[in-house]
């Protein structure tokens, strides 16, 4: 039973998953982060880990506790960093940066819970800063989401940056 | 050892007054003064090059720059650290590309000339191609550096054989630096990984700002302490209580109040950690640097190693270019944590002072603005105001070091320039004035002296 393969989820799952990465998309871009909030789980779990460039054929022991992470962050952490971001004294995001995110590689998985779905997607993030800057950062994600009533709701996301030296000053923006 | 540039002998005095307190912006853009740096100051000093915990075993490596020069820091297997070019004899390539690891040799991708990790060349691809007498392996392996030394766990090296010891360029800012160093039985580490990011600014800019700039926290960081804090501000500094030291261009400037940085962090089981051992560090480093630990607090080592005690985030500031640096960040905890306090210490990093923190993210922009903007032809030529605090200079009978009251200064930053200018005028180290005096000179350990009065 362990080992049975899955089968694909309906597809009206896979299209309102896919609908929704893209509406989460669209209310980062425009600053709605109140209404970016609303369809995260209330145990979302939003992490970042870094990553270290090693020869394929390195055999040393892993870090004890493991290699750190950028993002390691609950809906209370998430919730201030939103908070930050609203209360009017951050400076370098005023006037605002413009950043647009574009979605793409979207795979929906079937899990072993009926209510939730594994969902694979690529993450291209152009941001052009106040002083004219413009940098383009991709990222891999792996998000669980869940059906809830009426609504998906993302549960946990891993964000792989592809970017061993980040090519730009801050990491100011969700991805 | 010298390494000169011909043909360059400007007076880099006329770049700043630091009597009067000001200095001129073409210091952050001008390509030739940066260049100079380089020879100067980055192949003259003592780098920073890793902390000894990252390479613990035998073959164990990383990768890191002295300046721009690519070096590799190796783990021998008679367990001393060796430093050295990461670029072939043969024609220059890198040997090695990887961030860290284990291994026991490095490969040129090029023609495959082979070095143990001593950097000895052992052998080359088709080596029959070469005759008698067309190479000597002895005389071609990876350059070492000069000197190799270990404060701490901190392990520094320097291309210059006229320099003095690690000790002595550390000199008295060792009785700072053991409050992060040797605050605890068993010293420091390393953990998790080194985070690099690219910032468009010139590498002075970060050294100065965690030198001596408290100023710039509560305007700065003003959208980030609220939220870290309910919505407050930073409450006013305690001018007659905090302090500025500087000691040949390294610098420490701190509060005495002793849980400021620790709030910061955001993490009351650390807070709760330091406290319960802050009446075994006054036994240790005594009663003054137990009050200093925690506070509100940043410093910097001369030339580019930056850190927060308290808040444990250990950076460096590699210099690429006049106008960009890359940043890398550790996490710096004490060995005899409880594994739970190092991953809350961690966690507590990257939420105020990693890439992502609510803290760093403010920064790095300013910065970069300030190198964009002091570069234009006309701006240039305007001076810098440097003079904040400048007739707050005091002597204290605790606290080594050039010493200004009030956190809220210039002082350090007058320091750090002073040291720069030293080094960019003078041909030898020994002709270099000492700032100040050496007060714990023949002090081999800080750690049992709890002031200077107890000399």
């Amino acid at each position: 039973m362990l080992d049975r393969p899955l089968a694909p989820p309906p597809v009206e799952v896979i299209v309102a998953v896919t609908q929704a990465l893209h509406r989460e998309a669209r209310l980062l871009d425009n600053e709605d982060l109140d209404g970016w909030l609303a369809m995260l789980g209330k145990d979302v779990s939003y992490r970042l880990e870094l990553k270290s460039r090693r020869f394929r054929a390195d055999r040393s022991p892993p870090f004890p506790l493991g290699p750190g992470v950028i993002f390691n962050e609950d809906l209370g952490r998430l919730k201030m960093r939103v908070d930050r971001l609203k209360s009017g004294f951050v400076w370098a995001e005023d006037p605002p940066n413009y950043i647009r995110r574009a979605v793409s590689n979207v795979e929906v998985l079937a899990t072993r819970a009926d209510n939730e779905v594994r969902v694979h997607s690529v993450l291209g993030m152009h941001r052009n800063r106040i002083d004219g800057t413009t940098r383009l950062l991709t990222a891999g994600r792996t998000d669980l989401w869940r059906s809830e009533g009426s609504a998906w709701l993302l549960a946990a996301r891993e964000i792989v940056l592809d970017h061993s030296v980040l090519p730009d000053s801050n990491l100011n923006a969700f991805f | 050892m010298r390494f000169e540039r011909i043909g360059r002998e400007p007076d880099y005095s006329r770049y700043m007054d630091l009597k009067e307190g000001w200095l001129d912006r073409r210091i952050f853009s001008d390509a030739d003064i940066y260049e100079e740096e380089l020879y100067r100051i980055f192949a003259r000093s003592w780098l920073f090059v890793a902390h000894e915990s990252q390479i613990p075993n035998s073959g164990d490596f990383l990768t890191t720059h002295m300046g721009e020069d690519a070096v590799i820091v190796a783990r021998q297997p008679d367990g001393s650290i060796r430093v050295m070019l990461n670029s072939c004899p043969h024609r220059g390539n890198k040997v090695c590309f990887a961030d860290a690891g284990n291994t026991r040799r490095f490969v040129c991708n090029y023609h495959g000339w082979a070095f143990d990790t001593a950097g000895d060349l052992k052998g080359m691809h088709e080596e029959y191609c070469y005759d008698a007498g067309d190479i000597d392996f002895k005389n071609h392996g990876l350059k070492n550096v000069a000197k190799v030394g270990n404060y701490k766990g901190l392990v520094f090296a320097t291309f210059n054989s006229d320099a003095p010891s690690l000790e002595a360029w550390l000199g008295d800012f060792r009785w700072y630096l053991d409050m992060i160093l040797d605050n605890e039985e068993g010293g420091t580490e390393f953990i998790g990984g080194c985070i690099k990011s690219v910032i468009s600014a010139n590498w002075k800019f970060g050294v100065e700002n965690f030198i001596g700039d408290a100023y710039h926290a509560g305007w700065t960081h003003d959208s980030g302490t609220r939220s870290m804090n309910n919505g407050q501000p930073v409450p006013p500094i305690d001018m007659d209580n905090s302090y500025h030291a500087s000691v040949n261009g390294h610098g420490w400037e701190f509060g005495t109040e002793g849980v400021g940085d620790l709030f910061l962090l955001g993490r009351p089981k650390v807070m709760d950690y330091y406290n319960k051992i802050r009446p075994k560090m006054a036994e240790r480093l005594g009663e003054m640097r137990s009050k200093i630990f925690g506070s509100v607090a940043s410093a910097s080592i001369f030339p580019n190693v930056s850190f927060l005690p308290g808040i444990s985030t250990f950076r460096q500031w590699q210099p690429k270019g006049p106008m960009q640096f890359e940043l890398k960040t550790w996490v710096i905890v004490n060995k005899n944590m409880p594994d739970d306090i190092k991953e809350e210490v961690t966690k507590g990093v990257m939420q105020t002072f990693g890439p992502g923190g609510t803290f760093e993210m403010d920064d790095g922009e300013n910065w970069e603005n300030c190198t964009t903007v002091n570069r234009g032809v006309v701006t240039r030529h305007e001076r810098l105001h440097y003079r904040c605090g400048i007739g707050r200079q005091i002597e204290h009978d605790t606290l080594p070091g050039i010493v200004y009251r009030g956190q809220y200064n210039d002082a350090n930053q007058r320091g750090f320039y002073q040291r720069w200018l030293d080094m960019m005028t003078h041909d030898e180290f020994g002709k270099m004035p000492a700032r100040p005096e050496p007060q714990l000179g023949n002090v081999g350990e800080t750690r049992d002296l709890p002031g200077l009065f107890a000399l």
